[in-house]
């Protein structure tokens, strides 16, 4: 489960920024005041345009950014004060995720399962599970640098999945990828959900949040713009489609 | 956990060609190639200049005393043909055009300068841009000299020894391994320093501009490990490949010296053996160590501030510079090892290293290099660990 209360971050702008942005002011507001609530066996939907604020949340729950004010607690723990205990039980994947171009699928995989420490009969387990779930083993041994771009996000699926983490995190995991490697992100989310992990993906494509989520917030200018079911949000909507309708309710 | 990240940023950087090159193979191959290359163009250019037979235009010589007597030299001091000219400006003509090598002009009252027991100045022209033609005429001209002073001496009825009542004898009394020490003994810090920060340089860029610029730090960021622990393993990654290229440098030297016949001296050769002890292996290390955490700890804010590895490049090349021009201070004779120098953050490594070698280091300076050094790089440590875990600079 993941609480999020009152969440804002800002950021100290430099002179660099400060030109880039035509500003004077010193820090900018990236997520002001957000609070959600995301269930386990629930995939929790973050939609908003470019520059909305969801990267910078998916980043401070992940607690590779620590926010402003506002808390964030992660299965249970206060990922605020005890952040690298909430990292062990979260899975963080993204669309622009690299992979050491010089390092196989299967030492990356050993890898991360060094890093959470996943305890190795467990690890072989997992390792065995994911590889002939994600039909790896015939390229374990080659160099990521000379994967497929498909070949590559099952890797990174795997190295995201090795520790079985209760709450699975993925940020615009689609961007960039074609419409069949799309697909086992897809794959994935449902597998997710199916087993009862905490599933929140950003994304500003509308289609892709129709196919899969239950819970809906969209945010824009780091604000919280809607919240809640994703049944409700059709239900209610007062445009034709949902793209119209979310273009709608970001342009209120 | 650190061992786990070191051990993977480790074999990253070993499979990286790049880094390979400049850690490991230019270190190991600089110094026997430029070494046997060196040696082997300068002594077949000195072969050939002794070796070969020149032509030596004579003008003035009305009694040809000067011709009999080039004539008459032995060919050890090398092979000569002779070849009288009618006026100077043809002989120096035919040495600009390179039709002969060496010229030698003798005075008209040569015979009347001689008569009158006064000094005789003989002209030698020569093209200076050719190596080894002066040193021709030098042995030459000495061989004639000494010749000249025995017939005058004889003619006078003087003893030679009345004509030197003093004859100075210098003894050195330092020892050859303080000798080599204090001349030679700069190079292996420079060599150390320069490799040591070349060797820093790619993985420091690599494993954290990178890491970044590839979008895997963000990945890294989110395990349960914290900052200091990946900092750390990556940072010993970054020190271990400055140490490694450095000692592939310095092992690089020895091997071209011992296996190479750059020295062909024995005493040098037996000098140098008695230097490389194993305590003055770790004892150069302990300085050397701290140094390369250093240079470790000066560019890694610079590679996670950077946001590409190019920009990384363009900051820490000129800091190149900064670190190593202090090295030079080695070459210079003279400036010793003091409470003032062993302050100064890489002028003491250097200066330690020397006297090292020249067995003269004291204990004192040592501790004072070394705590200096000691404290620099937990210095550099810090401000490495602050700026790794800013997270504006940390993220693209």
């Amino acid at each position: 489960m993941i609480k999020v209360s009152h969440l804002r971050k800002e950021f100290e702008l430099s002179r660099q920024q400060k030109k880039e942005l035509n500003t004077t002011a010193d820090k900018a507001l990236a997520v002001d005041d957000l609070s959600f609530e995301c269930q386990p066996g629930k995939v929790f939907s973050l939609l908003g345009p470019n520059g909305a604020g969801k990267t910078t949340t998916l980043r401070m729950l992940s607690t590779i950014l620590s926010p402003t004010s506002g808390s964030i607690e992660i299965a249970g723990v206060d990922a605020v004060k005890y952040p690298q205990e909430a990292r062990s039980k979260i899975g963080f994947l993204t669309g622009s995720t690299g992979l050491y171009a010089r390092l196989t699928p299967l030492e990356i995989i050993d890898y991360f399962a060094a890093l959470y420490q996943v305890p190795t009969k467990e690890r072989e387990e997992r390792k065995k599970y994911l590889f002939d779930l994600l039909n790896m083993n015939d390229f374990l041994q080659k160099r990521i640098g000379k994967l497929s771009t498909g070949m590559k996000q099952k890797v990174s699926i795997c190295r995201t999945m090795i520790h079985n983490p209760e709450v699975v995190i993925f940020d615009e995991p689609t961007s960039g990828l074609d419409v069949i490697t799309a697909e086992n992100i897809i794959k994935l989310i449902r597998d997710c959900k199916d087993q009862g992990k905490t599933v929140i993906f950003s994304s500003h494509i509308m289609s892709e949040v129709d196919l899969l989520c239950d819970e809906l917030a969209i945010v824009h200018k780091g604000q919280l713009k809607y919240n809640g079911p994703m049944s409700d949000f059709r239900q209610n909507m007062e445009a034709s489609n949902l793209t119209e309708e979310f273009i709608r309710i970001v342009q209120r | 956990m650190i061992f786990t990240i070191f051990k993977k940023e480790l074999i990253d950087t070993l499979r990286d060609k790049r880094t390979m090159r400049t850690m490991l193979l230019i270190p190991l191959l600089v110094f026997p190639i430029t070494l046997t290359l060196f040696v082997n163009v300068s002594s077949s250019f000195e072969k050939k200049a002794s070796e070969e037979k020149l032509k030596i235009g004579v003008w003035g010589d009305l009694g040809a005393k000067y011709w009999n007597q080039l004539e008459e030299m032995p060919d050890g001091l090398g092979k000569k043909e002779l070849q009288n000219f009618e006026d100077s400006a043809a002989l120096k003509r035919a040495i600009e055009q390179g039709e002969i090598q060496l010229g030698l002009i003798v005075p008209k009252n040569e015979a009347e300068l001689a008569q009158t027991k006064k000094t005789i100045s003989l002209t030698w022209l020569f093209d200076a841009s050719e190596v080894g033609r002066q040193e021709r005429a030098e042995s030459y001209m000495n061989y004639i000299s000494d010749k000249a002073e025995s017939a005058r001496l004889e003619e006078l009825g003087v003893d030679a020894e009345k004509l030197h009542p003093l004859v100075p004898v210098f003894q050195n009394c330092a020892s050859d391994k303080k000798m080599i020490g204090q001349l030679a003994g700069g190079i292996l810090p420079y060599i150390f320093i320069a490799f040591g920060f070349i060797g820093c340089m790619y993985p420091a860029i690599d494993l954290f501009t990178g890491e970044k610029e590839r979008g895997t730090i963000e990945t890294l960021l989110t395990t349960p490990v914290s900052r200091w622990q990946i900092l750390v393993g990556k940072m010993m990654v970054v020190v271990t490949s400055g140490m490694l290229a450095a000692s592939c440098a310095l092992l690089g030297l020895f091997v071209s010296i011992e296996f190479l016949d750059i020295v062909d001296n024995k005493e040098i050769l037996d000098i140098v053996h008695g230097i490389l002890t194993p305590s003055f292996i770790i004892a150069m290390f302990s300085l050397l160590f701290p140094l390369v955490v250093f240079f470790a700890g000066a560019m890694i804010p610079i590679a996670v501030y950077a946001k590409s590895f190019k920009e990384a490049q363009s900051i820490i090349t000129p800091l190149n510079f900064v670190m190593v021009l202090p090295a030079m201070i080695g070459f210079f004779p003279g400036i010793e090892l003091n409470a003032m120098t062993a302050a100064i953050p890489v002028v003491n490594i250097v200066l330690s290293t020397k006297e090292l070698i020249s067995g003269t280091l004291s204990v004192g300076y040592y501790c004072i290099s070394l705590g200096i050094m000691l404290l620099l790089a937990t210095l550099s440590v810090i401000v490495s660990y602050r700026q790794f875990g800013n997270e504006a600079r940390i993220l693209n």
